[in-house]
């Protein structure tokens, strides 16, 4: 605040306008920056520091050692945070709730490899012109927007295809190109089809597409092409410079700059979009689609467009995780709906609609994964599996009898809490159920001492899916707008009473 | 049934045809590609795959028509369901018809509390964020199925043995086939009638139709609207357990049998209509007659169950496109 | 319990602010309801009539203010509660349950059982065409039709209120003489709060009236005075 105002108090010192209009942009740029910057150092001194912690070496010959280690886990914890900001793309800013969402991310690792594996010369030729017959049918027949966008994106893919030379096979970044290209086709379709639907249809839909997709890809029919549920083995079909196995010669780290380089791209495109007009658009049709179209806005092309978008993000994330596979495989997993929950999650635990939380929860969830990856802790259990876990069960009867008696219990309860608000009622039915279920264990842990218990070790990782549940659904009812969210609007109030108490200071004599 | 036709709309008529001369087509298919007796097991075979699809369907539909929300874990309430009918099935010690019965009595129960607290504590708090209530069913139902993993392990559980009266054995179609099938198909047939007379014939079912098309107005006559959002959950939820342990001497435990039955459920939902218990009923039937059909299409022609799989979502995709609202939906 | 003297109205509503969603929609409204009598809101689009009903109903509870109904203060309790006490509420454009025959659509209404039986006589007295109609589909019935239904609903309880949304709305205007009828002849047993946008039928109804504009009641008073006051009229509710 302090040096936010020193900063352009001084900037209106300056004489020149242009000059004073150049500085003025260089300092918002910084002021408003500095703390992505901050991250983004960080992050590519990280393997060092890693290294420096671990005294472990941060490009040794062989792939072992703490520092080679964590690049890797890191490369694919932001791989999968460009994942989770491309599906808030979908939920956050555009209200649309896709349960498909792992289908585009499956999708280009499969179509890269597969074309790669299996077709044997390159189709750049045919390619161009089919892209130029797009483009020069799309140029005639489509309004004015979309043609300028399509054109724009046919660009871009032309160029690459360009530049690369006809080669006797197809090389890897034709292949990933194709395989962004047939993502982009494939949204489109499913889009076509699928925005005509009800809300709920429509996720329905996503669903079962995606579920297609995953059996399909599954199924033994297809082994030769997919490789069924061994997944599809692509060994030495990718290219030297992007292959992280060799770390000797720094490949790996050279891999990890690479991707935290993709994922500053990703999240500037996103950024840029999202404050685009196209952007402003997207966030008024979450907020009342209706009103959007009566307004004018053909709603169906700006949806249409961030799935594509966000498809697109997906797919080359999906590319970029598979080429740090370690088992250098694509599994049919990439497809099933683990990639599509995991966003989700993400979205949900770090901020529905900010750009910032999803990064904040796929990166601290997907470290702490692996960090607790190998903690143990062990558990009194019985013999007949969850029925004997009889603590828990007594635990779950407190609750129940805490929920089902709440009327009575609610003169009690606000006599103990008074004016407290939310919070405090929250916090006396939590202390209560504590304060009961201790009871009714220490008084059960007398009277049943001849159950069969016996110690069972459990794995953090086992549990760790069920972890993740419960966090997922303690943010969704605490926490409606996620830790990122919550934090956001905490600091906005502070602000908007800091500037009513300025208010009515200056309002009174 | 002259008034029931007439009542219907338009959009409702064409759907009853297709439905007709769809499923008029399949069973040709059926006789002709496959020969009269295989025809008829494969038909007896689907129509006993639709009453269990019904089973999750129907508290799926009910609870959407009613309380708007899209509960994912129905799927996990058939799992937990199954699972805990055998661990009770399993730990008895009496007779196997009092088993069989106290398994069945005690997963609907186990399940409906699971709903009734689900309900309550989880879902009514989140009646303003529709979007977090799906979200939330969908998480609830991971959490499940880690659970059940956690307390039963990974393998698939062998079928029980129902009790010997549902065991004998009856020729169809030249297939000696366990009476306990019949009972299934019976179960579900007397769960569909069932229902249809608990909408249609009690005043808890007048409310609840009513519910599905304005829960407000139904509160502005003096009815809790929320108690009876609680009981239709448990109904629903009921529902799927009885599915899920009506399987178990059928085909087993698996853990995969939860997702199965979810998408399958959710086809049937969405071709037959959100909110739309004949659409539900219908559709179950056609969904497990094209299971069936494609299963038996692709063991006799392909070596492979791919095409069954898929066939599902196909008539599904197909459905969308021709009625996006789905074929008895409220279509607005 | 000490002796009160009995209520002057049968409805109270002091000063409520309502908000829907941060609109703050009512912003100070006051209706004093005395029993037996038909009253009118009256205002123009907007001005709060109905958030006003929705108010007493419970259905967008106010955030300040009270609402006391028989000397019992009804807001902040829950809708169905509200409606438990004896108040029916009429939505505009007749919320009827599409799906469910008219007599189903009566039979929801019952709060005690029997209720339809004992109220039987009075309901096809004033709409003898339901009787005819009984076993038919809601979505089958025509505007007037439905509109007949959504009224007798209320009648179908034992009912002190009934709070009536623009009865005669979209309805022609043999079937508003018939509709007005039918409200006269119910008032003589139960109050009748009403809005309304048509003046002619709310002056030909209404005994008292209370106008709202951009959610502040402004102006009350019998309709009797209203109806001479064309200064009046024009200011608050544009053409009469």
């Amino acid at each position: 605040m302090m040096i936010e105002r020193t900063v352009y108090r001084s900037i209106d010192r300056i004489g020149d306008p242009a000059l004073r209009r150049a500085a003025e942009s260089l300092a918002r740029l910084i002021l408003e920056n500095w703390f992505y910057g901050l991250v983004v150092v960080l992050l590519w001194l990280f393997p060092n520091i890693v290294a420096d912690l671990s005294g472990s070496e941060v490009t040794p010959r062989r792939p072992t050692g703490e520092s080679t280690f964590w690049q890797s886990e890191m490369a694919r914890a932001l791989v999968l945070a460009c994942l989770a900001m491309s599906y808030n793309l979908l939920f956050g800013y555009n209200g649309i709730i896709s349960f498909g969402h792992a289908l585009f991310f499956g999708a280009g690792g499969y179509i890269t490899f597969i074309l790669l594996a299996r077709v044997d010369r390159s189709y750049q030729q045919e390619a161009l012109v089919l892209v130029l017959a797009v483009v020069l049918a799309l140029a005639i027949f489509a309004r004015p927007n979309v043609r300028r966008l399509v054109t724009l994106a046919v660009g871009g893919v032309l160029l690459v295809l360009l530049l690369v030379p006809s080669a006797p096979s197809m090389t890897f970044y034709q292949a990933a190109a194709l395989a962004v290209l047939g993502s982009a086709g494939l949204s489109l379709l499913s889009g076509v089809v699928t925005l005509r639907l009800r809300g709920i249809y429509f996720t329905m839909f996503t669903l079962a597409l995606a579920e297609m997709f995953f059996v399909l890809v599954k199924s033994g029919t297809f082994r030769n092409i997919t490789g069924a549920e061994d997944g599809l083995g692509f060994g030495d079909l990718l290219p030297d410079a992007l292959n992280p196995t060799p770390t000797g010669d720094g490949s790996r780290l050279q891999m990890y700059r690479l991707t935290i380089v993709f994922f500053v791209i990703v999240f500037l495109a996103i950024r840029r979009y999202l404050n685009s007009p196209v952007g402003r658009v997207i966030v008024a049709i979450r907020e009342n689609e209706e009103r959007a179209r009566t307004i004018g806005y053909n709603t169906f092309f700006y949806k249409l467009l961030t799935m594509m978008f966000a498809g697109v993000i997906a797919t080359l994330s999906g590319v970029l995780f598979v080429i740090w596979a370690t088992d250098k495989r694509v599994h049919p997993e990439l497809l099933s709906l683990k990639f599509t929950v995991d966003p989700l999650l993400h979205t949900l635990i770090g901020g529905v609609g900010t750009l910032t939380g999803p990064v904040v929860a796929a990166l601290g969830l997907s470290l702490g994964e692996t960090y607790l990856r190998n903690e143990t802790f062990t558990l009194e259990t019985g013999v007949l599996g969850l029925m004997a876990m009889w603590q828990f069960a007594v635990a779950l009867v407190v609750a129940l009898l805490v929920l089902f008696l709440r009327r009575a219990l609610r003169p009690a309860i606000h006599r103990l809490v008074g004016e407290g608000g939310r919070w405090s009622v929250v916090g006396a039915y939590l202390g209560l159920w504590i304060a009961l279920s201790a009871a009714a264990l220490l008084i059960g842990g007398q009277i049943v001492p001849d159950l069969e218990l016996r110690d069972e070790t459990l794995n953090v990782s086992d549990l760790w899916d069920l972890f993740l549940g419960i966090v997922f659904v303690v943010v969704v009812m605490l926490l409606p707008h996620g830790i990122v969210g919550t934090w956001n609007r905490f600091w906005i109030t502070r602000r908007v009473r800091r500037m009513e108490r300025a208010l009515q200071r200056d309002k009174a004599p | 049934m002259q008034t029931y036709l007439a009542s219907l709309t338009p959009q409702h008529r064409r759907s009853w045809l297709l439905v007709v001369v769809y499923v008029a087509f399949l069973l040709a298919l059926s006789w002709l590609d496959f020969g009269f007796n295989t025809a008829g097991q494969t038909v007896f075979r689907g129509i006993l795959l639709g009453m269990l699809v019904f089973l999750v369907a129907s508290g799926l539909s009910l609870i959407f028509g009613l309380l708007d929300v899209l509960n994912f874990a129905q799927g996990a309430f058939l799992l937990i369901g199954a699972y805990v009918g055998y661990d009770i099935y399993q730990s008895l010690d009496a007779s196997i018809e009092v088993r069989f019965l106290a398994a069945i009595g005690g997963a609907v129960l186990f399940v409906a509390a699971i709903g009734a607290i689900m309900e309550t504590g989880l879902i009514r708090p989140l009646y303003e964020r529709p979007i977090f209530q799906i979200v939330l069913t969908f998480g609830l139902a991971a959490i499940f199925l880690d659970l059940v993993e956690r307390a039963y392990g990974r393998n698939p559980k062998q079928p029980l043995s129902p009790p010997p009266l549902l065991d004998e054995k009856f020729t169809l179609f030249q297939q000696s086939l366990s009476v306990y099938r019949l009972f299934i198909i019976g179960l579900g047939l007397a769960m569909m009638i069932g229902v249809y007379l608990l909408l249609n014939r009690t005043r808890i079912g007048i409310i609840i139709r009513a519910g599905v098309q304005d829960p407000e107005m139904v509160q502005a006559l003096g009815i809790n609207v929320r108690r009876v959002f609680t009981l239709v959950f448990i109904l629903g939820s009921a529902l799927a357990a009885l599915g899920g342990i009506a399987l178990v001497p059928y085909q087993g435990a698996t853990l995969e049998m939860g997702n199965q039955f979810l998408i399958l459920a959710i086809v049937v939902v969405v071709i037959g209509g959100m909110g739309s218990y004949e659409g539900t009923a219908v559709a179950s039937i056609v969904v497990g007659l094209t299971r069936a059909v494609a299963e038996q299409l692709s063991l006799e022609h392909f070596d492979a169950p791919v095409l069954a799989e898929t066939s599902i979502l196909l008539l599904m995709i197909a459905v969308l496109l021709v009625q996006p609202s789905g074929l008895f939906g409220r279509g607005e | 319990m000490s002796a009160t003297p009995a209520p002057a109205h049968i409805l109270e509503v002091r000063g409520i602010h309502t908000f829907i969603g941060e609109f703050h929609i009512l912003e100070g409204v006051t209706v004093e309801v005395p029993p037996g009598s038909i009253t009118v809101l009256l205002g123009r689009n907007g001005a709060g009539k109905t958030t006003t009903l929705r108010s007493i109903i419970g259905l967008a509870p106010p955030r300040a203010g009270e609402i006391v109904f028989n000397s019992v203060p009804i807001h902040g309790l829950r809708a169905h509660k509200i409606a438990q006490m004896g108040i029916g509420y009429v939505p505009e454009k007749r919320i009827i349950f599409r799906d469910l025959t008219v007599g189903e659509n009566l039979l929801i209404a019952e709060r005690e059982k029997g209720d339809l039986d004992r109220k039987a006589d009075l309901i096809f007295g004033l709409f003898p065409d339901l009787k005819r109609l009984y076993n038919l589909s809601g979505g089958h019935l025509s505007g007037g039709q439905q509109q007949m239904l959504a009224i007798a609903r209320a009648l179908v309880a034992d009912n002190s209120l009934l709070l009536i949304d623009e009865p005669s709305e979209g309805l022609a205007p043999v079937l508003i003489e018939h509709m007005m009828e039918a409200i006269r002849q119910l008032s003589a047993s139960t109050t009748v709060l009403l809005v309304e946008q048509n003046f002619q039928v709310a002056s030909q109804l209404a005994e008292r009236y209370v106008i709202i504009e951009e959610g502040i009641s402004v102006h009350s008073g019998r309709m009797a005075d209203l109806v001479q006051d064309q200064a009046l009229i024009t200011t608050y509710l544009g053409v009469a």
